[in-house]
């Protein structure tokens, strides 16, 4: 092993650790404060899917359902993506950096560097999971929660191995092709559709059995809190990891290393062959590149593609869905309280209007939009200059606002195009699900949804426009969605600060009911004026500043 | 004599480190003009300001009489421009490249475009992610010349170019003067300067040092000379001499460099002991180059 690689690949990526770490030990001591305070009922009673899938035990007392929901669930997916991003970067983002040629112009092998890489992946899991462990004893002792009967250090143990499993699945992909994204995009994916396959599947009659094909039901189905490590399904887990590890070695060993090439993709094959020349270049040619704003519209049309078809599909889902479970969800949405409704958006869910705002637009629309347009409006401005593009294409006779008002252009259509998925999505399971809401309202929420996303994506801009930095823009405009999400719905539970949630625009997007009485102009109005003046702000900006040289 | 680019007391100040002082130079139609100066000693701001990439702390400029700030816009009609670290998107081909920017000015002159690819050896088919540094050097070339431009500013414009290309690169720009361009060219490599431009600026630590024609750089003679004697010399007798610098023997060859009258070194040299062989080469502006910043080197 090579120590200075593992330690600069350890260094590189523990903040990122743990501030997820950190996260998830926070919504820890968050979530079993709540649980003291409501009546657990309403998560026994829950349908068997919902209690398989986020880790809900039988009989769940208040130790039992933090440690299984928050920890096994939600922490066990952050824990698992942190893992399969670091994989994922080990090798594959040192040949998309083009460094990975220096790295091997010394005397060191190819193998000995993705042990290192390996190494660091397990230590930077280990560092994650001492402070998930950390938080695990000292939570119930300060909030005097007994946890008598829970077996922590096996679920802790159990979720260490699960995470590294998913690391070591992206490391292999990662070494095999050199394609950082391409390995954290399959291992994220497997991961999610595991999850999912193994929450759904046991209450399927007849397909219990497949659930075992998944790898997250090693993790899960012995629900090691409660009874302990089951070491066969430990043993699975490790020799898949081992099986990932023998693979990446092979993998790394047997290519031919990637410079910093873009690849060749189906388009450029496409343009490439005669009969399809043609049409391709109708496509990916010329025409791609004959303004700014197409030319954005291009960068991202395949983030765009994935995002508005999700959301539609979502939407559609919920009309359906509705019907099935109706009458286990009036008793359910009786039994919440305000605070968790709140958390996701607010809504009753005794209705399907408020079914529907719980499921896609109390978080899932405005996350699906502001994703596009923070996106776009921090690559915009401050991708240009990171990339060292900006000194290019500002040596053309137009000016900077130009260029801020042709990526707004992109911007201001990939949010309405989200918005509009989200709407025909919405549409189409109403109708299916006959449930007869009113497409005006549900059109009129999915305009407000669009103008929030524009907003953020307008501070993202402005953000990016002011500093040239694309985590300044990114984290910025997130960090202030969060607090403003937080604003708006939780802020409404005291009487003392009911008045505060007017101050987030989440509060201007939801706050009208518009599911229920339609477009309120004036909110619409607050929107779209916060989004126009965050626009003007970033031409202001961006004019008057010195170009980065170096983003 | 139309100048193209003049600048006034141009200054840009990071903070507390002042990347240029008090820039004054013309630049004229019909001239290449050589920028040159070691790593950091403030051309590629002199060229980022001239561009309104960052903006002036103090001072103006003006490119085709128009100001390099508030004119900016109009400027880069008439401006083709080579930045330092070219980078381009690396997912477009050159041709697509070449669409993207040509679209922003209004359309691309594709047989004159072709011209260039033509006598640059440029493959324009290929995504420029995949282009070596050199090859992607000359897209941006292309780009550069592509729109007929009155003024080329460019950014260390050979990097990664080999010597064939970097040839026929010098020709197109002798090419662009003789037609009445002006070229603002920043370099280290002296050789390349040398070859090209007619007159040079050194810069040091933001401050111009020295102005001059590169055959007025050149006429300052410093000469290398190698004087070959039947036995053995002391360098003693050479030191003392006006304009000798740089002073090394071995055995019974001497050699030094020289910008005083061979007269005095010939004198010199015949009292010392018998004369074998004498041998002297003009200076390149590297070792003109070397004197200028003898005392900060």
């Amino acid at each position: 092993m090579l120590t200075n690689v593992f330690t600069k690949t350890t260094r590189d990526r523990w903040l990122g650790w743990l501030i997820g770490a950190a996260a998830v030990a926070l919504m820890f001591l968050f979530g079993m404060a709540v649980y003291q305070d409501i009546d657990l009922s309403l998560y026994t009673d829950l349908p068997v899917a919902f209690r398989t899938m986020f880790g809900i035990p039988e009989n769940a007392d208040v130790g039992s359902l933090a440690y299984g929901a928050i920890y096994g669930s939600y922490g066990m997916l952050t824990m698992a993506a942190l893992a399969l991003a670091t994989g994922a970067a080990s090798i594959g983002a040192e040949e998309r950096n083009g460094t990975i040629g220096l790295l091997l112009g010394n005397p060191v092998s190819r193998t000995s560097v993705l042990i290192s890489k390996a190494a660091s992946l397990v230590i930077l899991t280990a560092f994650g999971f001492v402070i998930l462990w950390v938080a695990a004893i000292a939570t119930p002792a300060i909030l005097d929660v007994s946890t008598i009967g829970l077996d922590i250090n096996a679920l802790l143990f159990a979720m260490f191995i699960n995470a590294l499993f998913y690391g070591f699945f992206a490391l292999a992909i990662s070494a095999w092709t050199g394609n950082s994204s391409l390995a954290s995009g399959v291992s994220a994916g497997v991961m999610v559709v595991s999850f999912i396959a193994v929450g759904l599947l046991p209450i399927v009659s007849g397909w219990e059995n497949l659930a075992k094909v998944f790898p997250w039901y090693y993790y899960q189905n012995s629900q090691p809190v409660m009874n302990g490590l089951n070491w066969v399904h430990m043993g699975v887990l490790v020799a898949g990891s081992a099986v990932f590890a023998v693979i990446a070695v092979v993998g790394i060993n047997r290519r031919d290393l990637r410079g910093q090439s873009v690849g060749v993709k189906m388009i450029d094959r496409l343009r490439a062959n005669h009969y399809t020349h043609a049409i391709a270049e109708r496509f990916a040619g010329t025409a791609r590149v004959s303004r700014i704003w197409i030319k954005t519209a291009s960068d991202y049309q395949g983030f765009l593609l994935i995002v508005s078809f999700s959301m539609f599909l979502m939407s559609i889902i919920i009309g359906p869905m509705y019907g099935l479970i109706d009458a286990q969800l009036k008793d359910f949405g009786a039994a919440i309280p305000d605070a968790m409704l709140a958390m996701f958006g607010g809504g009753d869910l005794s209705t399907f209007e408020g079914f529907y705002q719980i499921e896609i637009f109390g978080l899932m629309a405005p996350l699906a939009v502001m994703a596009i347009t923070i996106a776009i409006g921090a690559g915009a401005m401050a991708g240009e200059e990171k990339r060292n593009t900006m000194g290019l294409l500002l040596a053309n006779p137009i000016r900077r606002s130009t260029i801020i008002l042709q990526k707004t252009i992109t911007m201001v259509i990939y949010a309405s195009i989200v918005g509009f998925a989200t709407f025909l999505g919405t549409a189409a399971g109403a109708t299916i699900g006959n449930l007869g809401m009113s497409l005006w309202y549900v059109a009129a929420t999915c305009i407000l949804a669009t103008l929030l996303g524009l907003a953020f994506g307008g501070l993202a801009l402005a953000l990016g426009a002011a500093t040239g930095r694309v985590p300044v823009a990114v984290f910025g405009s997130v960090g202030v969605a969060f607090v403003t999400y937080i604003v708006n719905a939780f802020l409404p539970l005291s009487q003392n600060f009911g008045g505060w949630a007017k101050m987030s625009p989440f509060y201007y997007y939801l706050g009208g009911d518009p599911l229920l009485e339609g477009l309120n102009w004036i909110h619409a109005g607050v929107l779209s004026g916060l989004a126009v003046a965050l626009f003007a702000l970033s031409i202001v900006l961006f004019e008057r500043r010195d170009l980065r040289a170096k983003g | 004599m139309t100048i193209a680019i003049h600048t006034e007391g141009l200054t840009k100040h990071y903070g507390d480190v002042k990347a240029l002082v008090d820039l004054d130079l013309d630049v004229a139609a019909g001239e290449i003009f050589g920028f040159l100066g070691p790593n950091g000693a403030g051309k590629t701001t002199a060229i980022r300001t001239l561009m309104d990439e960052i903006r002036a702390t103090a001072g103006s400029a003006t490119i085709v009489d128009l100001d390099t700030h508030r004119d900016s816009v109009a400027i880069r009609r008439h401006v083709g421009y080579v930045p330092g670290d070219l980078a381009m998107y690396p997912n477009l081909t050159g041709k697509d490249t070449i669409t993207y920017f040509s679209n922003l000015r209004g359309g691309v002159e594709w047989p004159h475009v072709d011209e260039l690819a033509e006598r640059l050896d440029a493959d324009l088919s290929k995504k420029v992610g995949d282009l070596s540094t050199g090859n992607r050097q000359k897209v941006g070339l292309i780009l550069a010349f592509m729109n007929r431009p009155q003024v080329l500013i460019m950014d260390e414009p050979s990097s990664g170019l080999d010597p064939l290309v970097q040839r026929e690169f010098q020709l197109l720009l002798r090419e662009f003067v003789t037609d009445g361009g002006a070229v603002f060219l920043s370099s280290h490599t002296l050789s390349e300067v040398q070859r090209v431009a007619d007159r040079v600026g050194i810069i040091r630590h933001g401050h111009l040092i020295a102005l001059e024609t590169v055959s007025e750089l050149r006429s300052k003679a410093i000469r290398r000379v190698d004087l070959y004697f039947d036995g053995p010399v002391d360098a003693a007798n050479f030191e003392s001499i006006a304009g000798v610098r740089d002073v090394e023997v071995r055995n019974h060859h001497i050699s030094l460099s020289f910008d005083g009258h061979v007269e005095t070194l010939l004198q010199a040299a015949s009292d010392t002991s018998t004369l074998i062989d004498i041998t002297t080469q003009e200076a390149d502006l590297e070792e003109i180059f070397l004197t200028y910043y003898r005392d900060e080197v």
